[in-house]
């Protein structure tokens, strides 16, 4: 019973994560916090019908299982969304607006999205207070005071070993010069048209000159106009990142060792090892000695600060669901195990808990992890592919890390996404058309079967020694790292960087 | 006398053990066998169609008499949802594909059968879409071997009980096209 309520939670949870990538897919305005919500909660609903189906047959039904399921978790970019029920709380002045038997009461039960927490720590030393959050790449938001007791608020990438020259202009990452690129090009329909994607949004140019965007699957016109040419944003994303360092170790912050951090514990497994201390590891965070590898001590700190906080969170949000809880039964916290946390730090993830349910002598208590590995939320190192011609569509893209991957001036690294079906609404008739993107093939042996593929776990050191692959990995790593949607920047005034 | 009847009692009990006993055992097995056999089934023809996008006659044809070598009788009930269009939500970014905001519509067995079966010879194909969900139970009608033996010591299961039950479901995931 226990395999079959595990495996029926975990097909309900992958559902869920299907609506949400299906949902999101087609909407290019699924980074937005509000959308975002939208889509969170869609994917919520679909969850709690699928989960509906999977039990029909022993007689529970969406509201009754509602009762079963104290927490869903969206673990997101930068933070997470728990669902779960709350107390609704309504302010004076909005109760006596509602009329007697309005559907909102205040102290009323209602299930629903939380507020965002983030993955934020906070550390103090000396003259310094600052908190910062973290991200599920090499991305950080910093706001508080600096060493002199200054006020800052900044966000960038932390990357080592990028020199910028001022009087040329050139950048180079890891010995490797990067520049821009040719202006891109990707399909709708069956029509190829120039684009640039700048904070999240891909704006099109069409054959007049004008540019549009597509917004719920229709074109939506009167955009720009943006320069055309090149394509620098993987040439900024390096540039912004050397400056980034720069400020930091004016702010002081690169000082900074784990035990600053304050409000933390160590991060223990579920058999009570400590896994992560926070005062016994008493080194530098951002020691910028190749701080965006896996095994740095930056990626360490960042993995234990996101996990030390989704559990903290969650066991509160768990121990507070029996106030709303059901019958006798004591909401616990599982303790995750440790492939799945590994899990849920590297990519965007559901966990769902399921709790409460009678099978016969015992009680079921069962989670569920399941990853999103295609989302606008973040460009993972593997999230890359390398195409081997763009201009040529019966071409095949490859991963990067496939045997003796050979590369010309022709290949392009292309984001996993651009890769996945789209639709777009007709503008004269009901009708939908679907597309690819990009409409290169996967390459067998490294996409498909990975037979060709080589294992590593550190993709930086095997890159060093295929450096023509390098300059195409790490420019389309940037430039998509660089395109996504930031809640940091301004947008208006990030959009008219680029305008003619 | 006395020693008779006890001989008596003897035997039948002897026949119990020996005889009736054993074939329990063995007629719960083969319905554990035909348990399984009708989850993997199952869980085969929903999967397929949720992948494929599309449900025809011959697939259920094909799940139907999987399921029914195994030598019983069995109740399918089919359900689809269909995604719909939800008018009452007038946001500028209503979208009337979007999973998990808008409302279903539910098509069952009898409904699900019409629309694939074949007239005058012609195939008929019952295409879903992305978002729209199939799911699919399976009980036995008939009495098992096992339940009839349980039925006559016991007397506990009822005539409408069943013993071999499967349940699968879930989101359609592609598009099927009608042909």
């Amino acid at each position: 019973m226990q395999i079959e309520y595990d495996t029926k939670l975990d097909n309900s949870t992958y559902d869920a994560i299907k609506a949400f990538q299906l949902n999101t897919v087609n909407s290019s305005t699924s980074d937005l916090t509000n959308s975002k919500m939208r889509d969170i909660e869609a994917a919520a609903n679909s969850f709690f019908t699928s989960i509906a189906t999977a039990f029909n047959m022993t007689g529970y039904n969406s509201d009754n299982l509602k009762e079963y399921v104290p927490a869903l978790v969206f673990t997101l970019y930068d933070g997470f969304y728990i669902y779960s029920p709350f107390e609704n709380t309504l302010d004076e002045d909005t109760q006596n607006k509602l009329a007697p038997n309005a559907t909102y009461t205040n102290g009323e039960e209602i299930t629903g999205l939380k507020p965002y927490i983030y993955y934020s720590c906070r550390y103090v030393k000396g003259q310094m207070d600052v908190t910062i959050t973290y991200s599920l790449d090499n991305y950080i938001t910093i706001q508080g005071y600096d060493q002199n007791g200054k006020g800052i608020n900044d966000a960038g990438y932390l990357l080592d070993d990028v020199t910028y020259n001022s009087a040329n202009g050139n950048v180079t990452y890891r010995g490797i010069n990067i520049t821009s690129e040719p202006q891109l090009t990707e399909y709708i329909g069956n029509k190829q048209y120039a684009y640039i994607k700048i904070n999240g949004v891909k704006y099109y140019r069409d054959d007049d000159g004008s540019w549009f965007t597509i917004l719920n699957g229709r074109k939506n016109p009167g955009q720009g106009p943006f320069r055309t040419g090149n394509n620098d944003m993987g040439y900024r994303y390096y540039k912004e990142a050397y400056e980034f360092k720069q400020r930091l170790q004016s702010y002081g912050i690169t000082n900074l060792t784990s035990a600053d951090a304050v409000d933390v514990a160590d991060v223990t497994d579920k058999d009570g090892n400590v896994i992560y201390s926070f005062l016994n590891g008493n080194y530098k965070i951002f020691d910028f000695d190749g701080i965006e590898e896996p095994d740095s001590n930056f990626n360490d700190h960042r993995l234990a600060v996101i996990r030390y906080v989704i559990e903290r969170n969650l066991s509160i949000a768990l121990a507070n669901y029996n106030n709303y809880g059901i019958g006798s039964y004591e909401f616990r916290m599982p303790k995750l195990a440790e492939e799945d946390w590994g899990k849920l730090l590297n990519n965007v993830s559901l966990i769902s808990f399921l709790q409460g349910l009678s099978i016969g002598g015992r009680i079921y208590n069962g989670y569920s992890v399941i990853n999103n590995n295609k989302n606008e939320e973040v460009v993972t190192e593997n999230a890359i592919y390398i195409v081997e011609n763009i201009n040529d569509d019966n071409s095949t893209y490859h991963r990067v890390t496939h045997e003796n991957l050979a590369v010309n001036a022709n290949s392009r690294g292309v984001f996993n996404m651009d890769f996945e079906r789209k639709s777009i609404g007709s503008t004269t008739s009901e009708e939908t058309y679907y597309y690819y993107p990009h409409k290169q093939l996967g390459c067998y042996t490294c996409y498909v079967a990975q037979t060709a593929a080589v294992g590593i776990s550190n993709i930086y050191e095997y890159l060093d020694d295929h450096r023509d692959l390098a300059k195409v990995y790490y420019t389309a790593l940037g430039r998509e790292r660089y395109s996504m949607y930031k809640v940091f920047r301004n947008p208006e005034e990030h959009v008219n960087q680029f305008k003619q | 006398m006395g020693d008779s009847i006890i001989t008596i009692v003897a035997i039948v009990l002897a026949a119990i053990l020996m005889f009736v006993f054993p074939l329990m055992t063995m007629s719960d097995r083969t319905d554990d066998i035909s348990q399984l056999t009708v989850q993997t089934a199952t869980t085969e023809f929903v999967d397929n169609v949720r992948t494929t996008g599309k449900l025809t006659l011959d697939d259920y044809a094909a799940f139907e008499q999987k399921i029914t070598a195994t030598g019983n009788s069995y109740d399918i009930e089919m359900e689809v949802k269909v995604l719909d269009e939800n008018p009452g939500k007038k946001t500028t970014q209503a979208n009337s594909t979007k999973i998990g905001e808008n409302v279903y519509y539910s098509m069952y067995t009898s409904q699900i059968l019409d629309a694939i079966a074949s007239t005058n010879g012609s195939k008929k194909v019952l295409a879903l879409k992305e978002g729209d969900m199939f799911s699919t139970s399976v009980k036995n009608t008939n009495t098992t071997l096992s339940q009839q033996l349980k039925n006559f010591f016991y007397t506990v299961a009822g005539n409408d009980t069943y013993t071999i039950a499967a349940q699968h479901g879930g989101y359609v995931t592609a598009n099927g096209s009608g042909d």
